[in-house]
């Protein structure tokens, strides 16, 4: 069961970094990875490390997402 | 010149932090140090040794409190880093050109009043159970930080008018730093060395007192310059 979890995840977390790697429009690929790194959240805390966990969510999740969201603002949204 | 100067200073500071790289243990060396005494000895001793609950705090803040001590510089040093950026480049808008005023929906005002007290309070909490819990200064920091940010986004209050007064923002920004050279110094006055820490089973309280106060620096520090870093480069 355990392992099926890690394995769930790690094929979700491949998923959302290809999501993020293709996508055209930067503001989905903002939006997808906090994905990301709320499933690197469970995996952490998965694996017994709660403070890299609280860490990944407050600051991969969160304020990442903000400041990447604000430097697209000051550029443009589409990769070219 | 300049360049030749420029590259004078990155050969100063690379030339002593590859030699201090070489000399550590190969990548997955089954003899290193880290993997026979050390990594055993902070499991054995390390609740006792630090007057911390959470082994992670333990070594962050005891053991580990040089690197921490970096860690907490190099955040810094972002801040001014892009201080430096934009507040050099063009300005986000021309100056009589207005800020496109998006509407914050009342729904996310609402919520966003209504859940930051408790925001507040966990974030606070994640600072202070750090010692016992997991949990510590960088991550209720951050948590800190992100409410302020929401805060200035529901208030619409940019760097003309920011939710923490300027001056005093300026020292809460370096309060990580102070903390670190408080701390150490006080460690350099009781135990001999830099960040060291009174030993003995009577000093847990001092110890503990210490740690909290490392803590607290970060939590505030990591707060203040994640609100300054949102206002900076949000412009205006």
């Amino acid at each position: 069961m355990s392992q099926l979890f890690d394995l769930v995840m790690l094929l979700l977390l491949i998923f959302m970094a290809l999501a993020v790697s293709r996508s055209k429009d930067l503001v989905a690929a903002a939006i997808i990875f906090p994905g990301y790194s709320l499933v690197m959240c469970l995996l952490w805390q998965h694996r017994g490390a709660p403070d890299v966990a609280l860490t990944e969510a407050a600051v991969g999740a969160g304020v990442t997402t903000i400041l990447v969201l604000l430097a697209i603002g000051r550029t443009c949204r589409r990769e070219k | 010149m300049k360049r030749l100067l420029a590259a004078m200073v990155v050969a100063a500071a690379a030339i002593p932090m590859f030699a201090g790289v070489a000399g550590l243990p190969a990548p997955g060396d089954a003899g290193a140090p880290a993997h026979t005494r050390v990594a055993a000895r902070y499991v054995e001793a390390g609740v006792r040794e630090t007057g911390a609950q959470n082994l992670v705090t333990g070594v962050l803040l005891n053991y580990r409190a040089y690197d921490t001590f970096g860690e907490v510089m190099v955040i810094f040093a972002a801040l001014a880093a892009v201080s430096a950026v934009l507040s050099r480049g063009p300005p986000a808008r021309r100056p009589g050109e207005a800020r496109p005023q998006v509407e914050t929906s009342p729904v996310v005002a609402f919520v966003i009043r209504l859940t930051a007290p408790f925001i507040a309070i966990f974030g606070v909490m994640v600072i202070l159970k750090g010692h016992l819990a997991p949990g510590g200064g960088f991550q209720g920091g951050v948590i800190l930080g992100a409410l302020l940010v929401l805060l200035s986004v529901v208030t619409g209050r940019g760097l003309e008018r920011p939710l923490l007064p300027a001056p005093a923002a300026r020292w809460l920004q370096a309060a990580g730093p102070l903390a670190f050279a408080v701390v150490g110094l006080f460690g350099l006055a009781c135990a001999g060395t830099l960040l060291g820490y009174p030993a003995g089973p009577g000093a847990d309280m001092l110890r503990a007192a210490m740690m909290l106060m490392l803590e607290l620096g970060i939590g505030i520090g990591g707060a203040a310059i994640i609100l300054w870093l949102f206002l900076q480069m949000r412009g205006e």
